[in-house]
């Protein structure tokens, strides 16, 4: 096989690592600030009479702020790539600016939802308001970092394999916004649901889902002492965040793997010349084998767990 | 029953104060649309000048986005940030941009208006569409016009905003300083930021407009200062990127320290720390 196949494989497997560390960091940031779905409830507990000691995070939904970061970070990043600065040092520094904004949009997000919500008697507390920022900013910065690194690394995918045709078309700050957007989305999706089954549903009937009595509990109290943030992280590092990474990591992974894999049968690697609809066709039907595997797998997993873990009540 | 009633709490005496800033939505909304469309005509005008207009614009999609929202749209404030400006915003600037070759009289070049104008009667058509009960219904007060200023105060801002990126309105130097380099991006997330971050971050009963939308005007700091720094590359020179972000300093600096001290002052209490209590 030729060194630049070899070369491209090698780098796509880098960008798939770097996927799952940031959507894990992701998940586990979300936590940390209470973000997105979390959130809600952060956002109710004081109107149903349960002060808490939670961070209020409201930067909109996880694949808007997330976009923030990761541009942010990326268009400095850009810049001091254009000054000639070595992209070892351009990067993190790029990074080290999404993170200050991650910083200056959460303090604002957290006291101003306090403020809006004077009568119903929840103070700041300042422990609460420091404390948080800067595991938010820490799991940020991995997050970010990743995504930012991903981006450049797509970005000059084609140059670093010893194929330039194969450099994506797109300048490397858009690219941190589609790849900060989509890292938010899976996030919000996937690691949303695990921070709820998992913390709020424990000692709850399989399945029975969100009943309105418990609304606002989740604020209340932890294992030992009052709940915190930190407690969910340390909860959710374990299985949730984890379980989100691998699944941003197995879609970038799916996806990119048949296309490369198509564009190598379809005899347009490794020359980068001949684009033909073979190479396209062989790609699409590798992607629909794999999106119908998924299925049979996913619903068999279900079936199984239903029967597994007791009567499941929800349908 | 034994219980002792306690005594009625003092009546308190509530002195309303009529100051001169913020002014009401209808005026910050003429006020903003004025000065922003000033600014936009005259590409020449110096980046900071624009950083003002970009200012302006925003505070007045922020305040709209918060006059649409408030009836009770939680989870949409950010979306219909989003819309305004990736959505409308972005449509009408490049309308805008696609139109800056016609309508020149000296320093003045006016043919961006063309872009506004679009959008601003796009989106009320898009307001009208959303209300009538025979085909959306969604029947939000308002959404009408908070679409109309949506669309306007999108375009405008991002127009100011790729004229600081380029130093121009027209479509080539835009297209090859701002699209091609990515740094449409940042300027097309940030700005939708600046619209509903405010909003989405004060939300709840006890929200007061004057500190909402400080939050505008410091978000439109840290634009002044992102556009800085990338203005160092598309625009070649110093001057400019160091202009723009002192300036972007000064402006986010006053503006957030402001609000959240406006923020700690107007909530119920401020401790170091506390136990958690269940209100009855």
């Amino acid at each position: 096989m030729a060194a630049e196949i070899v070369l491209l494989f090698a780098w796509t497997i880098v960008i798939i690592a770097l996927a799952f560390l940031a959507c894990m960091f992701e998940d586990l940031e979300s936590d940390t600030g209470s973000q997105s779905n979390p959130n809600s409830q952060v956002q109710l507990a004081p109107q149903v009479g349960y002060v808490h000691r939670f961070f209020n995070k409201a930067i909109s939904g996880e694949p808007l702020s997330w976009c923030m970061y990761a541009t942010t970070s990326g268009t400095i990043a850009w810049v001091l790539l254009k000054q000639g600065v070595t992209p070892l040092l351009a990067i993190p520094i790029g990074v080290l600016t999404g993170e200050a904004l991650h910083v200056i949009f959460s303090t604002t997000a957290h006291v101003g939802r306090v403020s809006g919500q004077k009568r119903f008697q929840q103070p700041v507390y300042l422990d609460v308001l420091y404390g948080s920022l800067l595991p938010i900013a820490a799991f940020g910065f991995i997050g970010s970092l990743c995504i930012t690194s991903i981006a450049y690394i797509q970005s000059n995918l084609g140059t670093l394999s010893g194929i330039p045709q194969l450099n994506h078309p797109f300048p490397f700050p858009l690219l941190c916004f589609i790849w900060g957007i989509t890292v938010g989305a899976i996030g919000s999706s996937t690691g949303d649901i695990h921070y709820g089954t998992e913390r709020e549903f424990q000692d709850r009937p399989f399945g029975e889902g969100k009943r309105v009595v418990y609304h606002g509990k989740i604020t209340r109290y932890a294992d030992c002492g009052i709940r915190r943030q930190h407690d969910i992280v340390s909860f959710c590092a374990k299985f949730g965040g984890p379980c989100t990474g691998l699944t941003f990591g197995s879609i970038i992974l799916f996806e990119n793997w048949r296309t490369l894999v198509g564009m190598m049968l379809g005899g347009y690697l490794p020359a980068a010349i001949g684009l033909s609809d073979t190479a396209a066709l062989i790609g699409i039907g590798i992607g629909i084998a794999i999106v119908v595997l998924l299925l049979v797998v996913n619903m068999r997993l279900v079936r199984w767990a239903r029967k597994t873990y007791g009567p499941f009540v929800g349908a | 029953m034994g219980h002792h009633m306690p005594p009625p709490p003092p009546e308190e005496v509530v002195v309303v104060v009529k100051k001169w800033w913020p002014p009401d939505e209808t005026r910050l909304g003429i006020i903003s649309a004025v000065i922003a469309v000033l600014i936009v005509i005259f590409p020449g005008l110096p980046a900071v000048i624009k950083a003002i207009g970009v200012i302006f614009a925003l505070v007045w999609g922020a305040d709209s986005v918060r006059k649409t929202s408030k009836y009770g749209l939680g989870t949409g404030v950010p979306s219909i940030g989003y819309f305004a400006v990736i959505g409308y915003g972005m449509v009408g600037a490049f309308t805008g941009m696609a139109f800056s070759r016609y309508g020149h009289l000296g320093p003045v070049e006016a043919g961006v208006l063309v872009g506004v104008l679009f959008m601003a009667i796009t989106g009320y058509i898009s307001g009208i569409l959303a209300n009538t009960p025979k085909l959306i219904a969604m029947k939000i007060p308002r959404l009408e016009r908070g679409m109309m200023e949506l669309g306007a105060a999108g375009t405008l801002a991002v127009l100011l905003e790729c004229s600081i990126i380029a130093g121009t309105t027209r479509w080539e130097p835009v297209l090859e300083n701002g699209i091609n380099t990515g740094v449409i991006a940042v300027i097309l997330i940030l700005s939708s930021l600046a619209m509903f971050h405010p909003y989405n971050a004060c939300l709840g009963p006890d929200e007061i407009r004057e500190r909402t939308l400080k939050v505008s005007v410091e978000i439109s700091g840290l634009i002044c200062i992102i556009l800085g720094i990338a203005s160092l590359v598309t625009l070649g020179g110093m001057a400019t990127g160091i202009q723009m972000i002192i300036f972007g300093v000064i402006v986010w600096l006053v503006f957030y320290v402001s609000f959240v001290r406006a923020a700690i002052r107007e909530s119920h209490s401020v401790t170091g720390t506390g136990l958690i209590k269940t209100i009855e």
